[in-house]
């Protein structure tokens, strides 16, 4: 696909004393408990202080920072829902089999359920501006206890969010069928700053799909939208998270991500990522192994075509005997889209007997096409086995070849190739049909002259 | 009595690869139903003529030409030849995980077709096929070629000569790295494929193949040059005495022209 080079998008400094009055009668018209408030504001200060990037962080310096909104506004709590007033087409992703859901159009909750069988173990899936009602001791122990903001954007989606889930499994209990958070993108309503917050008690497990989509049928908006997601996923002692997230965010916007993942004592939580929409995605994937035992698995796929930017900074920080963490991003970039990908192991002192690997692969499927990856080891320790491997380059002509041999057209063999090599991250989704949606929209971003559904 | 027309011609083909030249002005003419066998030594040029017959875009096609039932295929991508009626048995078939192979087959026999095939009748084929080398139906669920062992990567090749049903097939190296009795459900397997429609175009370092799949023809080739042909009795001469005479004779010169 051939697209138009966006216009830049606009900065917008908001003084300060207006952000805090902003917030407050934000956090008052949803009758949030105190704590609540006082965590608000307290990020919102942290924001303050903190940079958008100076452009010199590692973590900064590849991106197409001139794409990027320099913007804060609090985030809608959604369109009146009188009818026609929003018209946003179904969501793709509306699941199958599932213990239960939350839907949000723009900020507005669409849909939520909950099975006999999960509400009677004790699981929770709710907005989280509810769960903060209903479930405030809870919401409150949770909510930002996984690191400090690392920079602006992260410090005002702790407080400028109007949406967002809450997601628990208590001790002990095993979810049967996936959760899920769908999110539609309501361009109508700009910028959306979101939260998750899933907890598994000790023992539990669960899994979280969260996937976002949007009205695609207004191909131009005046100005790009900015979406930020604040993930937080807290697996305590023998726990087992995993969590996926899709996205297929309008074509025009800004997304930045920050998942940030703390594993217990032989526990687990594995991520999986696929991203599809938006001009720029940029995922912060944190996963901190401080106990022994545990276990990290990020798993990365992408399929980038026009000038799409897509981008993983990820960090696999062992603080704990004996943990383990994989690290496997696959993306396939078309037309002039570009990847970059900066995968850092640390390992403090603490950290022995740590087994950590990286693999970043990038198939490039035309001559503009560029991927940018790098592993970084940061080791303190002297007795762990880590390993890494990125590679960028065409598909491999022998595979072509063969597949050809057989009378099959070099495009389908090219595409088969294409789709064999992302189902290896595509398999690590905890739900048959989410598997059956990425393969789709994997074709439909690999056929060039897509269908704007 | 006016011999059968051609079905395959390899007429003075030249393939270079890189600038190095290959295989020169080769020709062989193989009608339906025959079974020819090329035996060569190392680097004698064997597997450039297996891939450039195929089109492989390593090896360039710089003269002569090839033509399946009269039509050139030269200028063919790999997957027309294919479609055409050309089959090539991998010496090393590539691994391409993330593809099953029940996929690529039902792809592969479709293009072949030059239509859908129904679901059914694949089935049935697929599994008939698969009976006939002793292959487990859990076998098509695996990734195509990945992780195969070797004996297991040859059979895959002869379960798609089965299914494609090509006219020409040319198997390079198939007897290489099987044990006894892979060798003979593969050679069983090229046998039942075998009619008097199509031809076979075997290409071996060893004669061991040949006990079982009877050539009609047998050439020899050296420094992509075929140097002596025969019936199957020569393959028993190469058995005895091995390819250093062959090359003796080209160095001195005797049979290069």
């Amino acid at each position: 696909m051939t697209q138009a080079t966006l216009a830049a998008p606009t900065d917008t400094e908001t003084k300060p004393d207006d952000l805090r009055a902003q917030v407050s009668a934000l956090s008052r018209s949803l009758d949030e408990p105190d704590w609540l408030l006082a965590f608000r504001l307290a990020s919102l200060e942290q924001a303050l202080a903190l940079e958008w990037w100076t452009g010199q962080e590692e973590s900064w310096r590849r991106t197409p920072r001139e794409r990027l909104p320099r913007r804060a506004t609090v985030g809608s709590l959604g369109r009146a829902t009188n009818g026609a007033a929003v018209n946003v087409p179904s969501h793709v992703f509306a699941p199958r089999e599932h213990s239960g859901m939350v839907h949000q159009i723009g900020g507005r909750v669409a849909a939520s359920d909950l099975t006999d069988q999960a509400a009677a173990d004790g699981v929770i899936i709710m907005p989280l501006s509810a769960a903060a009602q209903e479930h405030s001791d809870l919401v409150q122990q949770w909510l930002g206890a996984v690191g400090q903001p690392q920079d602006r954007y992260e410090a005002f989606g702790r407080a400028l969010w109007t949406q967002g889930v809450f997601v628990y499994a208590p001790r002990g209990a095993a979810v049967s069928d996936s959760l899920f958070y769908l999110i539609t993108q309501d361009v109508a309503e700009g910028d959306h700053w979101h939260y998750t917050l899933v907890v598994a008690e000790r023992e539990s497990e669960l899994s979280l799909i969260e996937a976002g989509d949007a009205d695609h049928r207004q191909a131009e908006l005046a100005d790009t939208p900015l979406i930020h997601a604040s993930v937080e996923l807290i697996a305590e002692d023998g726990a087992h998270l995993r969590f996926a997230s899709v996205q297929r965010w309008h074509r025009q916007t800004a997304a930045i991500s920050t998942t940030r993942g703390r594993v217990g004592r032989d526990a687990s939580i594995r991520v999986t990522t696929a991203a599809f929409g938006a001009d720029l995605d940029k995922q912060r994937i944190d996963m901190d192994l401080s106990q022994s035992g545990g276990y990290a698995d990020i798993r990365g796929l992408f399929v980038g075509d026009g000038k799409q930017h897509i981008e993983h900074v990820t960090r696999q920080y062992h603080n704990g005997i004996g943990a383990e963490s994989d690290l496997l991003i696959r993306g396939v970039l078309t037309d002039e889209s570009q990847a970059v990908q900066f995968g850092l192991i640390q390992i403090t002192p603490e950290g022995q007997k740590t087994n950590a690997h990286q693999t970043m692969r990038n198939l490039l499927l035309d001559d503009g096409a560029g991927a940018d990856p790098i592993p970084m080891l940061e080791i303190e320790a002297d007795d762990v086995k880590c390993s890494h491997a990125a590679a960028v380059g065409p598909v491999d002509p022998d595979q072509l070849f063969y597949l050809q041999s057989r009378g099959i057209p070099l495009k389908v063999a090219e595409r088969l190739v294409v789709r064999g090599f992302l189902s290896e991250i595509a398999d690590g989704v905890p739900d048959a049909h989410m598997r059956e949606v990425i393969d789709e929209l994997v074709e439909i971003q690999l056929e060039p002259a897509k269908a704007s559904v | 009595m006016t011999p059968t027309p051609p079905l395959f011609e390899i007429d003075a083909l030249k393939v270079a690869v890189e600038d190095k030249q290959i295989v020169n002005e080769l020709s062989l003419t193989l009608r339906p139903g025959e079974v020819h066998a090329i035996m060569g030594p190392n680097g004698s040029g064997k597997s450039t003529l297996a891939n450039s017959l195929m089109g492989h875009p390593r090896y360039t096609i710089n003269g002569g030409d090839v033509r399946l039932n009269g039509k050139s295929i030269v200028e063919m991508p790999p997957d027309e030849r294919a479609r055409a009626g050309l089959f090539l048995a991998f010496q090393y078939p590539t691994d391409i995980p993330g593809v099953s192979m029940v996929n690529f087959l039902r792809r592969a026999m479709t293009a072949r077709r030059g239509e859908e095939i129904p679901i059914r009748e694949f089935r049935q084929v697929l599994n008939d096929v698969l009976g006939k080398l002793q292959m487990d139906e859990q076998f098509v669920r695996r990734y195509v070629n990945d992780g195969f062992s070797g004996g297991e990567k040859k059979r895959a090749e002869i379960l798609q000569l089965g299914l494609l049903q090509p006219l020409v097939a040319v198997m390079d190296e198939t007897d290489s790295g099987l044990d006894i009795d892979a060798l003979r459900i593969v050679s069983e397997g090229i046998n039942t494929f075998h009619t008097d429609e199509n031809a076979i175009l075997l290409i071996t370092h060893y004669q061991r193949i040949l006990r079982y799949v009877q050539p009609d023809h047998v050439h020899v080739l050296i420094d992509g040059r075929i140097v002596e042909s025969g019936d199957a009795s020569l393959a028993e001469v190469l058995e005895r005495d091995g390819y250093e005479p062959f090359m003796e004779q080209t160095k001195e010169g005797v049979l290069s022209s």
